[in-house]
């Protein structure tokens, strides 16, 4: 077990090596540049832009740049482009925003998708299944920015109560429980849309996942043996459906990053993914590269937790990697 | 059976979790009774975060706008865009200028040129009334002596590498004698008014060969350039503007330091530095030195004729005590930088541009990046502090957003769109405003390619486009038609430059005067060729697109085949624009109050990444560009403005389309406040300015808790 995680770790940094250096030089071959230097601001000449891009290092050769932004990197001195502050707390910052929202649309998912799931897959067949069928459909297929309109228009027309940003103006002289009731107030809405998508893609996976094992003999046996249904169904079929579940939780992982660029637009949730969204628009490179390697990382990481739970909860896979030692 | 009852409750438990929050929220009408400092906060939505708050830095809208709050300039603009004294209370504009010696030539009579001679022949013609237009405005003539000095003169070479570097070629110069003259204003044509004295072979001619001296080692390109730049080197006439600032006494910064003369030349040093990589350096170079003559007296003096650049001053002042060398060490100390970044540490780098310090009427409190930027009210604010006591800035990064949360009463302010506009015109509760802006949108023309080399077909495609269509379906109505490269609020634009009329007919019969004749298919045709070209934009402005497929439709009409094309904005410029590679483009401009063109219409600003890259190429224009930017009367610039934009409306290097009106809404509640002597208040409408701004009276307004009728 021990050589598989070490040989897996090591399998995974000449990976994450590889993709930095794509990474790196996609972006900096796809048209466009950092919005300090760009030529059609009038107020600028092009002697100023050439000290900025000098400055930048924009005009080494690509293994040049990608050798200084992985040394300011490592040494905690890169600096974004768009306002010279240093990336890795700029990023610490946003991601402490960002975190409260994905763990709530996270627990939202799963604590939805499972009930729902395995409803539809007890009740085949039945109204329930096909509305819940029917209903989960239209949420994937609806794009969720214009769900979300839709919802901000009506909460904001109907109750009157903000719920843009992460909390709401001028309540900074408020008792602290109202304070922090008010920054649950502006969770509900934004991950209540972004959870909406991943309930209904879920719940699909449940739900198929339950319909197979339920079709299996040893859950036939169970039902033979006289238990209750609950008991067939929850104790015996649910243990066995939930195995496939185990590995989406290392890719979990990334979404921290990526998960919500649209809904932190919308609701103008100052998190990682607006700042990789505006990064990008601004062709911040030092901020883009060190997003998408952090999420590389992060990728690579889920995989990896994955794979070791997968081994952890499934004896057959365990045997597996130990008859290979 | 537990762990289907703990399915069925966790979720449940989590929905009444989130949503009990919702009755903790006040709504907003609760907020504003139980919390009368609502009405002295002023929120702003900005659709992008400030980037860098300091004035001789930032380059974005969102940061200009809270830095113009918290740091003051010399000077600003008032109600009829002239400039204002702001820490400068009063300011005069003169001249010095220098005529070198040349000793090799002779005057009309044939005696020989020295310095004293020169002198003595200029004072005699003007105490004899030979010189009229410049009797009034010589102060003083003075010989100077000749001097010897070294100058670094930068030249491009290609290095080893074969990449073109920059080395530094010391110069000697042998400056001759000079007559310095001290004149009470500028005038562009000094030295041509004295041709009748010196005779008008004098400015043309002068041996620079024997008053430069180049290294030996130079090598024949070195010298080659160093040659083209020796009537800069060594100028046979030169004019120095200056202009004298006197500074308001007891101006403070929000930490309590006064604000003197050093503070100015402080920032001006700040901006040249190129550790500091500004850019503001060009309005800036201009300047040939800053001197203090005493703690509120400042001259400036400039290289050259360039009137608009005492609008560089317009700038925020940065506090020298916080800023200068001493406290930048100390800075790389507690931040413990490594010796790589202490090389290159600038102002740049500085955590004063987040926490900035100036003197303006707003007070920098906290900035918590991409969720809002506070500011307070500068109690000593010089002309006393603004109605409102904080000031809050928010980024909502999406135009519905920010119109829901305006809605929700979250936003006291945001660019309001049109069409946003439309909703709020009939509602009482609101005003709302719509004025000319700074900008306007053309079709513009690949002058070079001879398709469109002949003015005539620029002004037929012009004639067969009906511009009001876009104004009226486009704009729901809030733009106006424009002629000219100037904005229309300003002075400089000529209001009798008819626009061109929209009349396909004519168009059609121009271009068949000019050789196009329609052929069987219905498209016009000459010397074997279809009347076609390509019609690109960039990906993200509706308008321009609709723009393009309107304009298509109504060249379509008299025969004239225009493909539309849209390119991601990166590769639009970098492809098409800068390369010169395009047939026409759909574009704006946003412009600045200055009269100077010359880097948008002057032929020499043709080159790849340069803005004329229309390739419009007049000598008249050039010439009268070049003229515009040497006036410092305001009369003869406006004069000289006119001229130019009525020959640049003949030429037609554009189909000049419409300048959009900035619209804008506000609660009605928010008013100007007047303070009377007696105590009392009374309140007044808010009300654009010329320059289309409402908020030039800021300091006033605030949020009354009743709906004022005027």
């Amino acid at each position: 077990m021990q050589a598989f995680i070490i040989r897996n770790i090591l399998q995974r940094l000449l990976l994450l090596f590889i993709v930095s250096i794509l990474a790196h030089s996609i972006i900096h071959l796809a048209p466009g540049e950092p919005s300090e230097v760009d030529p059609s601001n009038p107020r600028m000449k092009p002697e100023d832009i050439a000290r900025i891009r000098a400055a930048f290092h924009l005009d080494d050769p690509l293994y040049l740049q990608y050798a200084y932004w992985m040394r300011d990197l490592f040494t905690g001195e890169l600096k974004s482009f768009k306002d010279s502050q240093p990336v890795l707390p700029k990023i610490w910052r946003k991601f402490l925003n960002s975190l409260p929202l994905f763990i709530c649309a996270t627990l939202l998912i799963w604590t939805f998708a499972f009930p729902a799931g395995i409803h539809a897959a007890v009740r085949r067949g039945a109204v329930y299944d096909r509305s819940s069928t029917f209903v989960a459909y239209m949420l994937i297929s609806i794009p969720g920015f214009f769900l979300s309109y839709l919802m901000i228009l009506w909460v904001v027309d109907t109750f009157g109560v903000p719920v843009i940003g992460m909390r709401t103006f001028g309540m900074e002289n408020a008792q602290p429980l109202f304070q922090t009731m008010d920054r649950v107030w502006h969770l509900v809405i934004p991950s209540l849309m972004s959870a909406a998508l991943g309930v209904a893609v879920l719940s699909r996976y449940v739900r198929s996942q339950m319909l197979e094992v339920i079709s299996q003999d040893y859950v036939r046996t169970a039902r033979g043996k006289g238990l209750e249904e609950d008991t067939v169904i929850y104790r015996h079929a649910l243990r066995n459906a939930l195995l496939p579940f185990v590995t989406m939780f290392g890719f979990l992982l990334p979404g921290l990053i990526g998960g919500s660029v649209i809904f932190e637009q919308i609701f103008a949730w100052p998190g990682l993914g607006r700042l990789g969204y505006h990064a990008i628009l601004e062709r911040d490179f030092p901020v883009i590269l060190t997003l998408n390697f952090i999420a590389a990382v992060l990728t690579l990481a889920g995989t990896l937790l994955s794979d070791i739970l997968y081994a952890v909860v499934d004896p057959r896979v365990r045997t597996r990697l130990e008859g290979e030692e | 059976m537990n762990l289907k009852r703990w399915l069925l409750i966790a979720p449940f438990l989590l929905t009444v979790f989130l949503l009990q929050s919702y009755f903790w929220v006040p709504t907003y009408e609760k907020q504003a009774t139980g919390n009368p400092k609502r009405l002295v906060t002023y929120i702003e939505g900005s659709i992008a975060d400030a980037k860098i708050l300091n004035p001789i830095l930032n380059a974005d809208t969102a940061s200009s706008g809270i830095v113009s709050h918290v740091f003051e300039g010399m000077l600003d603009l008032d109600e009829n865009l002239d400039l204002r004294g702001r820490l400068a209370t009063d300011w005069t504009i003169m001249e010095r200028a220098y005529l070198a010696v040349n000793p090799y030539n002779r005057f009309p009579d044939g005696a020989e040129v020295t310095g004293s001679r020169v002198a003595d022949r200029i004072t005699t013609a003007l105490s004899r009334g030979q010189l009229p237009a410049l009797e009034k405005i010589v102060r003083s003539v003075r010989v100077l002596p000749p001097e010897r000095r070294t100058e670094t003169v930068p030249v491009q070479v290609k290095g080893k590498d074969g990449k073109p570097t920059t080395v530094e070629v010391p110069v000697t110069l042998e400056v001759p004698e000079r007559v310095a003259f001290s004149l009470t204003q500028v005038d562009q044509d000094f030295f041509t008014r004295l041709t009748p004295i010196i005779g008008d072979r004098y400015l043309k001619h002068f041996p620079y060969e024997q008053h430069v001296h180049m290294p030996d080692d130079a090598g024949s390109e070195i010298e080659a350039q160093i040659r083209s730049r020796f009537p800069e080197l060594l100028p046979v006439a030169e004019h120095n503007p200056e202009i004298l600032f006197h500074l308001r006494k007891g101006v403070r910064f929000h930490d309590g330091h006064e604000f003197d003369a050093g503070d100015v030349k402080f920032t001006y040093e700040a901006i040249m530095n190129p550790k500091n990589l500004s850019p503001r350096t060009s309005d800036f170079e201009p300047i040939k030195r800053v001197e203090i003559l005493d703690s509120h007296t400042l001259r400036v003096v400039y290289k050259r004729l360039y009137s608009p650049a005492i609008n560089a001053w317009t700038m925020g002042i940065l506090p020298e005590h916080l800023l200068n060398e001493e406290t930048m060490q100390r800075e790389m100390e507690t931040r413990g930088l490594s010796q790589a970044a202490r090389e290159s540490f600038g102002m740049r780098d500085s955590q004063f541009n987040r926490n900035p310090i100036g003197s303006g009427r707003f007070v920098f409190v906290e900035w918590d990046s991409d969720e809002f930027i506070h500011l307070t009210r500068f109690e000593e604010y010089w002309e006393g502090p603004p109605e409102y006591h904080d000031y809050y800035m928010r980024p909502l990064p999406d135009s519905l957003t920010q119109e829901v949360e305006f809605h929700a009463g979250a936003v006291d302010y945001y660019a309001t769109l049109p069409h946003q506009v439309a909703r709020y015109k009939a509602d009482p509760k609101y005003q709302a405003f719509s004025s000319l802006g700074f900008g306007y949108t053309y079709i513009g023309y690949n002058n070079r390619l001879p398709l469109f080399a002949d003015p005539g077909v620029r002004r037929a495609l012009g004639m067969a486009i009906n511009t009001e269509e876009f104004i009226t379906y486009l704009l729901y109505g809030e733009g106006e038609r424009v002629t000219g490269p100037y904005p229309k609020n300003t002075e400089w634009y000529d209001h009798s430059v008819e626009p061109l009329p929209y009349d396909p007919e004519g168009a059609r019969r121009l271009l068949e005067e000019l050789g196009w004749k329609l052929n069987a298919d219905g498209w016009l045709e000459k010397d074997g060729k279809i009347f076609e070209f390509n019609l690109i934009t960039n990906l993200g402005n509706s308008v321009r697109k609709n723009i393009m497929t309107i304009a298509q439709n109504a060249w379509k009409k008299i025969g004239v085949k225009c493909n539309p094309a849209i390119f991601e904005w990166a590769v639009f410029l970098k492809d098409f624009v800068n390369t010169a590679e395009f047939d026409a483009v759909v574009l704006g401009w946003s412009m600045g109050i200055d009269p100077d063109l010359y880097q948008i219409w002057h032929s020499s600003q043709a080159g790849p990444q340069q803005l004329n890259f229309v390739g419009y190429d007049n000598p008249r224009a050039d010439d009268l560009i070049v003229r515009i930017r040497r006036e410092y009367n305001r009369d003869r610039q406006r004069d000289l403005a006119h001229q130019l934009h009525q020959l640049i409306h003949e030429d037609q290097p554009y189909t000049f389309l419409y300048a959009p009106l900035g619209t804008r809404v506000l609660d009605k509640k928010i008013v100007l406040v007047n303070r009377l002597e007696d105590g009392s208040e009374r309140y007044e409408k808010i009300f654009p300015i010329k320059s289309g701004d409402i908020s030039f009276y800021f300091q006033r307004w605030r949020k009354l808790d009743f709906t004022p009728e005027f």
